[in-house]
């Protein structure tokens, strides 16, 4: 059967929009996933996850500790993201000089790419065992499957095709973004400047009975504060020796917005 | 061929695989080489016991229930995938629709179970999926009612471009891989080398491959090169210490001189 033209105007900004946020949206996608594999591991500007870590963990699991094991598993994965990647640069290519019959072909393979990466990543959810994992591929295999329709049904959908906003909206539109704006700048910055110093300023620990003490860290704290805490528990109390520190679970620290609670137990040296 | 038949094709291949991997999972209930899953036997027997419910006898009928409509919508499924394949698109859409029926049936089942047993995540992800078989057959039957396009997938220069420039691109991230896991396996049984973070308090970084095997070299390396320490207490730092997301696991030696 001959293919039919999908019919784009220049007129249809809206339905172009929303092809490119498509095709940008899956590029971003799969490059960002090709480039974690490539950096591996966290550095300088880019964490990423170790998928080798990850993986390697998960055929372990099965008794298949070789790395070489993971390391097929990862290429694999690798081929499929590398062609989803290409495939839809290419539709975004061809989009961007209007030949849309080859825009379809491309995104077409994209996203069959992507659909096979996701049904192969679900099997090998439940054969780890992963069913939080098994969510959320399962959900990236159903956007993947709405986008393509989206993307070749887009034309069928009611869309206006004024962008145009009226003079006196436009003001008072922006004047409220810019207000809002300078409000919301300003609380975040003054938060920053108020608060940044939790991130690793040592806490304050209190007597709760004889030989326990409570340390409540707010939110921002990170590892340095929980140190410098310990560093000054150890300086307030020079003839106590610390023998345990039990970690208060979340059951017990839903009120107030508690972040981190520990308890110190000590016994004179 | 054309594209909807394709998008059909891999919309059955997802839920049969999906289907024959948890039937699987019934089957093997347990951790066996090759095989982990999810313990759904110990799961059912919380639940129901949290009911009050103690008697093993309700959480094994309730998972052999569960077990046969899953099996029910697998065979749905492959007979579905098969016909497709056979080319009688008619009877594959009759057993698509059985066994979104059937998934449609177990996923409501299985949100009803989650409110009466509390367990609000889980009901979102049965919802989820609920939501997914329903648009899955949405997709699959209104495309084929709607117009067709035809799949041709002829070498052209592009396509040999796209290909090429594919085919590099694995190779590349391959070799970074091949390159990686070579310079980070060592990692999962080498002892990790703490820093004295306060007097007499190490901190230990473990890294995301490291296990309970990296653990106990650790200890055991660090006893070894500080005799005249011993240790009073490991502490697991929690995750809230752990915000970066770059370090597996926090681990805090508390000492005192011998």
């Amino acid at each position: 059967m001959e293919n039919k033209k999908l019919d784009i105007t220049n007129k249809i900004i809206g339905k172009d929009l929303i092809r490119y946020f498509i095709l940008i949206y899956w590029i971003l996608f799969w490059l960002l996933n090709v480039v974690d594999k490539v950096i591996g591991g966290a550095h300088f500007l880019f964490v990423g996850k170790d998928r080798f870590a990850q993986v390697q963990r998960f055929f372990d699991s099965l008794g298949l500790g070789d790395p070489i094991i993971a390391n097929i598993a990862l290429i694999i994965t690798v081929g499929l993201e590398t062609f989803a990647l290409v495939f839809f640069c290419g539709a975004l290519y061809h989009f961007a000089k209007k030949n849309i019959d080859a825009t379809c072909s491309w995104f077409f393979i994209g996203i069959a790419l992507t659909l096979i990466t996701f049904t192969y990543f679900s099997v090998g959810d439940q054969v780890f065992g992963d069913h939080f994992e098994l969510l959320e591929h399962g959900l990236f295999w159903f956007i993947g499957l709405l986008s393509w329709i989206i993307f070749i049904r887009v034309d069928k959908i009611q869309i206006f095709d004024n962008f145009s906003i009226g003079k006196k909206q436009f003001i008072s539109s922006t004047v409220l973004v810019v207000a809002i704006t300078a409000i919301t700048t300003f609380s975040i910055f003054w938060h920053n400047h108020t608060s940044f110093v939790e991130r690793t300023q040592a806490l304050e620990a209190v007597k709760v009975t004889e030989n326990k003490y409570k340390i409540q860290f707010p939110f921002l704290a990170g590892s340095k504060a929980f140190e410098n805490s310990i560093a000054k528990f150890k300086t307030d109390n020079p003839t106590e020796n610390i023998t345990y520190i039990y970690t208060a679970p979340t059951p017990l620290r839903l009120g107030e917005s508690d972040g981190l609670i520990i308890y110190i137990q000590t016994e004179k040296k | 061929m054309r594209e909807n038949k394709l998008i059909q094709y891999l919309i059955l291949i997802h839920w049969t695989l999906f289907y024959a991997t948890t039937v699987i999972d019934k089957i093997v209930p347990d951790v066996y080489p090759l095989w982990v899953g999810a313990d759904f036997y110990t799961l059912f027997i919380k639940f129901f016991a949290s009911l009050g419910l103690t008697d093993p006898i309700f959480a094994t009928v309730a998972l052999a229930g569960i077990s046969f409509l899953e099996i029910v919508a697998f065979v749905c499924f492959l007979f579905s995938l098969l016909n497709l394949y056979k080319g009688k698109d008619k009877i594959s859409e009759q057993w698509f629709y059985r066994g979104v029926s059937f998934s449609v049936l177990i996923f409501s089942f299985f949100s009803i179970g989650d409110q009466v047993f509390g367990d609000r995540f889980t009901l979102l992800e049965h919802t989820i999926f609920w939501i997914i078989l329903v648009v899955s057959w949405v997709v699959y039957k209104y495309n084929s009612l709607t117009e067709e396009r035809v799949f041709t997938f002829k070498l052209s220069k592009d396509i040999k471009i796209g290909l090429l420039v594919g085919v590099l691109l694995t190779i590349i991230t391959s070799i970074s891989l091949f390159n990686f896991a070579s310079d980070t396996f060592a990692n999962k049984t080498e002892p990790v080398q703490g820093e004295e973070v306060v007097e007499g308090v190490h901190k230990f970084d473990f890294p995301f491959l490291g296990d309970k095997i990296t653990m106990e070299n650790t200890l055991k390396a660090f006893e070894e090169n500080n005799p005249d320490l011993k240790v009073n207490y490991i502490y697991t730092g929690p995750d809230e210490l752990n915000s970066k997301k770059k370090t597996h696991m926090l681990l805090y030696v508390f000492t005192e001189k011998r």
